[in-house]
């Protein structure tokens, strides 16, 4: 089993166990977030993502989480008693984006610049909310990347 | 689900329930809820600000109401909520969990037709239609939704010995059974990746006498 985001393979990643980890926080942090009006990951960022555009889209989104939501989400996850689930993602996250080599190469810019301007689109959402708001939403919003990585996910 | 202060205690457990994609809204009344309460739906997606009014589900008695057509896109995330009025009370409105019928539907027993012959046990899986549509408007079965699908079969010979087949084909074949003998068969669905399975189908046939003698 592994995720093929175009010419990127990514083994060592059991996506069931990404769901279950998900489900046991999936509750308690969207019922945080009350904004149910905005969306972080809108429809136009992962809708008919082509393969090619997939690998860069899935670096840039999967480095974001890593980076800004993971790491700074980190402390509120603490009292929900959840870690052991958090720490699950996170490091598969980490395992994914280890694997993920988008191309370099000139003839794929115009591939990578589509892919980054659907990542603007949600960073942009993101910066437009207070901090700590953004960090609720794109974390329950982990449900919406794992149903768009199954896509590339085969068994 | 997300609460409104509810001092009445008109309203409460507004949640979907799912299977095979059908996509029921469901609560529950409150201590105070009385067979004059009438309730209203609305939903919407995660993301749209506006609500929508389910037609047929406004001021209804019944505590369900069906949101299938409305919710109908499986990789899509929805809200509904239910305003509960009462008679000399104000009025309560509860919101649901984020709902995905991809993550929640439960999946029911598959159909299958079990056939008898003489050493062996033949059985049909048939497909399994669900609401939901593809891009050209034909409804997908749960084969075409989920592409890690697959069957498992056992057959029941006694009490300590059962065979197995498994796969993501339709028809099976349980082969080298006795003749006029009955065996239990049960059919089960699974989806690994979301760690669905279906409660089994279960058939309990006679295989056919030898005649050949």
């Amino acid at each position: 089993q592994e995720f093929r985001f175009g010419s990127c393979q990514v083994t060592g990643v059991v996506l069931p166990e990404l769901w279950e980890a998900f489900w046991t926080m999936k509750n308690t942090v969207q019922t945080q977030d009350d904004i149910t009006s905005v969306r972080l990951l809108k429809p136009q960022v992962l809708r008919n993502v082509s393969d090619a555009e997939s690998c860069y889209l899935a670096h840039s989104l999967l480095k974001f989480y890593l980076n800004t939501v993971f790491k700074n989400y980190h402390s509120k996850i603490a009292k929900f008693k959840v870690l052991r689930s958090f720490s699950t993602l996170a490091n598969n996250f980490i395992v994914i984006m280890s694997q993920l080599q988008p191309s370099k190469d000139n003839s794929m810019l115009p591939i990578s610049e589509s892919a980054h301007q659907r990542f603007l689109l949600f960073r942009r959402a993101f910066k437009q909310l207070d901090t700590e708001v953004a960090l609720v939403k794109a974390f329950g919003e982990v449900d919406i990347l794992l149903t768009w990585m199954q896509k590339f996910y085969h068994l | 689900a997300h609460t409104t202060v509810d001092i009445s205690g008109l309203l409460q457990h507004v949640k979907f329930q799912s299977s095979n994609f059908e996509n029921i809204l469901t609560w529950d009344g409150g201590p105070t809820s009385t067979s004059d309460t009438v309730y209203s739906v609305e939903y919407k997606k995660y993301g749209e600000r506006k609500w929508l009014a389910k037609a047929g589900c406004q001021r209804i008695t019944q505590k369900f109401c069906n949101l299938t057509m409305e919710t109908r896109n499986h990789t899509e995330f929805y809200y509904a909520k239910v305003t509960a009025v009462s008679a000399g009370v104000p009025p309560v409105t509860k919101m649901t969990d984020r709902f995905s019928s991809l993550q929640h539907t439960t999946i029911k027993p598959p159909d299958v037709t079990c056939i008898p012959k003489v050493r062996s046990i033949q059985m049909l899986v048939h497909p399994t239609l669900t609401p939901v549509l593809s891009e050209d408007g034909h409804q997908l079965t749960l084969e075409e939704i989920f592409h890690d699908l697959f069957y498992r079969l056992e057959l029941h010979v006694n009490h300590t010995y059962q065979m197995h087949l498994e796969g993501k084909q339709r028809e099976y074949e349980f082969l080298g059974l006795t003749p006029d003998t009955e065996f239990l068969g049960s059919i089960t669905i699974l989806t690994p990746i979301l760690s669905k399975e279906s409660a089994p189908y279960v058939c309990r046939v006679k295989t056919l006498p030898d005649r050949t003698w």
